[in-house]
């Protein structure tokens, strides 16, 4: 706490005295955006080293909480200063388009990322179980094949397939693999009444006997909803790297060839 | 696909013994002593003879003079015969860490520890197989073996402090290494001395066949530094040594639950009745106190009647005490009075059982302030640990004490709990692991959970640590300054008892590959040869555990379950 603190202090008097430097300097030498530019740019690398960090996880190199505490108000400094550099204008040439959309998509995913980190974490666990994200498919499979044979044992005992007709026809489909994706990653309801849905049509046309398996197939159905929960939102939790990585490498290096660029040019 | 397979003998207990150079003429002079002379050889089983064990389970190792034996606060797994010289116990006040000399383990180089990321195999598990068949590496159990120590001013020492003489023929150790406690006291040699040291594994079993050694250590064991195990606690650290050598003569000490508890209760677990009914009951609540109990080694549980059932209020572990405030209710003349709580036994305690005279003698009358504080209503089972304000979001406090209590996580020093609402579930804690540990992880990201907290299946690197019991060869040992539990890879034998005694199934048996990634299998059934791994803290490495380090929303934690309540030092801030 302290430290996160500490460092929103320093990023902020940092952001203070840099945009106050840039209004002096425009009006005595000019081209501030030399300075704000180099700023940049060593705050883009310090940003990057905490993926070199994470690899480094056997080094005593300070905690990765630590780092991540300190990457994101960097992170949003790196924006401030951004505006500093282009002077809060949109850019005019391709190359500088291009940058600057970088910027902005690597901030954005950045920025979704700490969302989403803030906020699936209580969620899955609000789902009541745990499930390791590589075995969810052999969850979904053992649900499914306690799902056909409580089928099974359905028709056998009571003589009727009308609850078995009514698996095949729909709730095939929802056992097969992970359902309702984006509805579970935005907290919708719709996989709990499609459930109640299938359920309740079919409840009419079954005896007692046959009810008391509809319930057992209802309970494997939620269960299989919480496995769908924790798909959707583990996946997203580790796929969104998957966007930022990529976004922040091809920025790096985008940028090493503007100053390049400037360097050769300008100076 | 791999065709090719290496194979080896599997190891047995005899490949590892605790002194390599033990030799018949070193076995015949041990003969001569009178403490071994006097053991009957017939009560022995030929697969485990006594040549055996001394063989196997003993080493004579010489000191001189200024040399530390054994030091105060270090784990051991051995005890120790005097066969010749004279050495000296420190009483109470023990010695400073800077006479004792005390380090911590050694570390890899940084660079060592960064060259594992790139000589990290595809294929885990590799070994060294030359290694198992040099006697070289089966000489030391890694973490364990104290080099010469010497005393910092040993003569300053020898005259200013308070010690006692140990003469040729005593037995001393043996508490530490049988109940799997620190050492009470430091032990140094006082001239030339020459002692035979037994892992604990041998001390068990001449305790089992022979009658006369039973009877030694379990005197010794009731007895072993008990004034000085007083001297340390709260009521009757201010007492001098006299009385307390009396009230320590005058102490009954027992024994409740079993030693090798592990068992009873993994049976325990999912059974109807797997909770205080089955523990053995030390008092009763409503019982009319007689004398103080203090904890010597192991856990006891508190629990008062709640309706139909127990409700759990705390628990109890070595040094705290229990009746003390009841007893100065009798001291001041209130009638009625009983003990408000029962205690039970979890797994197995030692017990001290103080009688209430010595209080009424020598701590009551210096303890007037407690006349007010009972006036008030304070006292009397003031639960020692409040869990409340780390889950009060989730549960109730009792609710929590229940479960901490019933899953024995409160054995555990170094549980690795994460808190769930933070985990994103990412994995560099399992990542992390791996590359610190030849590409394979040393916990399991799942296990109990309870709320938003989860404990995962990783060594708890317990106080009583239940796992040391039955290893063959002591690979499996603490190590002498930290209490961390380690494996020695190159003694473990994979015979699975440690994986099997763990009563949190936290230790894994492995099949190793050798340096070519082919499989090691035994020469004669051409089964995999089977190493048992587990947590080690990253013991080698700087910076403490990689899992810690690793977790980018520090959500996940090492800790005493001691220590997780409002004044204990894990931070308050985490578990918001």
């Amino acid at each position: 706490m302290t430290l996160t603190l500490a460092v929103w202090t320093l990023v902020s008097l940092a952001m203070v005295f840099l945009w106050q430097w840039t209004q002096i300097t425009e009006f005595t030498i000019g081209f501030p955006s030399i300075v704000t530019g180099w700023v940049l740019f060593g705050i883009l690398v310090a940003l990057a080293i905490y993926n070199i960090r994470k690899k480094l996880s056997v080094l005593p190199l300070a905690n990765s909480s630590t780092w991540l505490n300190v990457h994101f108000p960097v992170g949003l400094f790196a924006v401030g200063v951004f505006w500093l550099h282009t002077g809060f204008q949109w850019p005019l040439g391709n190359y500088e388009i291009f940058l600057t959309l970088l910027f902005y998509l690597t901030t954005l995913t950045g920025l979704l990322g700490l969302l989403i980190q803030r906020s699936f974490p209580k969620r899955l666990t609000l789902s009541g179980t745990e499930y390791i994200f590589e075995r969810i498919p052999l969850e979904i499979f053992s649900i499914q094949e306690q799902a056909k044979e409580l089928l099974l044992n359905c028709t056998r005992q009571t003589k009727r397939d009308t609850l078995a007709t009514q698996y095949m026809a729909h709730l095939d489909w929802y056992f097969q693999r992970p359902r309702f994706f984006l509805s579970h990653v935005f907290g919708g309801k719709k996989c709990e009444t499609w459930i109640r849905q299938q359920c309740s049509k079919v409840e009419i046309a079954l005896n007692p006997q046959e009810r008391t398996f509809l319930q057992n197939l209802f309970t494997l159905a939620n269960t299989k909803k919480s496995i769908d929960l924790h798909y959707a939102l583990q996946s997203i939790l580790k796929y969104w790297m998957l966007f930022h990585l990529p976004l922040a490498a091809a920025l790096m290096t985008l940028a090493i060839w503007h100053l390049l660029l400037v360097s050769v040019y300008f100076l | 696909m791999m065709n090719t397979v290496a194979k080896i003998s599997r190891p047995t207990r005899k490949s590892a013994p605790f002194g390599p150079d033990m030799t018949d003429h070193d076995l015949q002079k041990l003969y001569a002593f009178p403490e071994i002379a006097a053991i009957d050889k017939s009560k022995f089983p030929t697969k485990n003879s006594l040549e055996d064990i001394l063989k196997n389970d003993t080493r004579i190792k010489r000191f001189k003079p200024g040399e530390i034996v054994v030091r105060e606060g270090d784990y051991g797994n051995s005890a120790f015969l005097i066969l010749n010289g004279k050495l000296r116990v420190v009483l109470s006040p023990g010695l400073t860490n800077y006479l004792l000399g005390q380090k911590q383990t050694p570390k890899k180089s940084l660079w060592k520890s960064l060259s594992q990321l790139f000589t990290n195999r595809k294929i885990s598990e590799v070994r060294d197989i030359h290694r198992y068949s040099d006697p070289a590496n089966q000489q030391t159990v890694k973490g364990t073996e104290q080099h010469s120590v010497f005393l910092q001013d040993f003569s300053t020492v020898l005259n200013s402090s308070n010690t006692a003489l140990l003469e040729e023929g005593t037995l001393f150790g043996e508490l530490a290494a049988l109940r799997r406690i620190p050492r009470s006291a430091t032990v140094f040699s006082e001239s030339h001395t020459e002692l035979l040291e037994i892992r604990w594994q041998g001390l068990r079993e001449l305790r089992k066949y022979d009658n006369n050694w039973r009877r030694l250590i379990e005197k010794r064991y009731s007895e072993g530094g008990l004034a000085n195990f007083l001297k340390k606690t709260t009521l009757f650290g201010h007492l001098s040594e006299e009385v307390l050598q009396e009230i320590a003569a005058n102490t009954l000490f027992k024994s409740y639950g079993t030693y090798d508890w592990a068992v009873p209760y993994k049976n325990m677990r999912g059974s109807e009745n797997d909770g205080i009914q089955r523990e053995p009951v030390i008092i009763h609540q409503g019982d009319y106190p007689e004398d103080l109990l203090i904890v010597r080694a192991g856990f006891a549980r508190v629990s008062m009647h709640h309706k139909e059932g127990d409700q759990t209020i705390t628990y109890l572990g070595a040094g705290h005490a229990y009746g003390d405030d009841e007893l100065f209710r009798v001291w001041e003349g209130e009638n009625n009075v009983a003990f408000k709580a029962s205690i039970t036994a979890l797994g197995y305690v030692d017990i001290l059982k103080i009688p209430a005279i010595y209080l009424e003698k020598y701590v009551f009358p210096q303890q007037k302030f407690r006349h007010d504080a009972q006036k008030k209503g304070e006292g009397a089972l003031k639960p020692k640990r409040q869990f409340s304000n780390l889950l009060h979001h989730s549960t109730d406090n009792e609710t929590l004490m229940e479960w901490v209590v019933q899953e024995r996580f409160i054995n555990g020093t170094q549980a690795m709990l994460i808190n769930l609402d933070r985990c994103v579930r990412c994995d560099d804690c399992v990542n992390a692991c791996a590359d610190a540990h030849a590409g394979n992880p040393r916990f399991i990201r799942q296990g109990k959970t309870f709320g938003n907290w989860m404990v995962a299946s990783a060594c708890m690197h317990c106080m009583d640590p239940v796992c040391l019991i039955g290893c063959p060869t002591g690979a499996i040992t603490r190590v002498v300054t930290e209490g961390t539990v380690i494996i020695n890879d190159d003694t473990c034998i994979g015979c699975e008892t440690c994986a099997d005694s763990c009563p949190y199934s936290n230790i894994q048996m492995v099949a190793i590959n050798d340096n070519k990634g082919n499989p090691v299998l035994d020469l004669e059934s051409h089964k995999p040869i089977l190493k048992a791994t587990k947590c080690d803290l990253c013991i080698d490495h700087y910076g403490g555990p990689s899992c810690v380090r690793a977790c980018s929303q520090d959500a996940l934690h090492r800790v005493d379950f001691s220590d997780v309540h409002p004044e204990g030092p894990v931070n308050r801030e985490w578990v918001k």
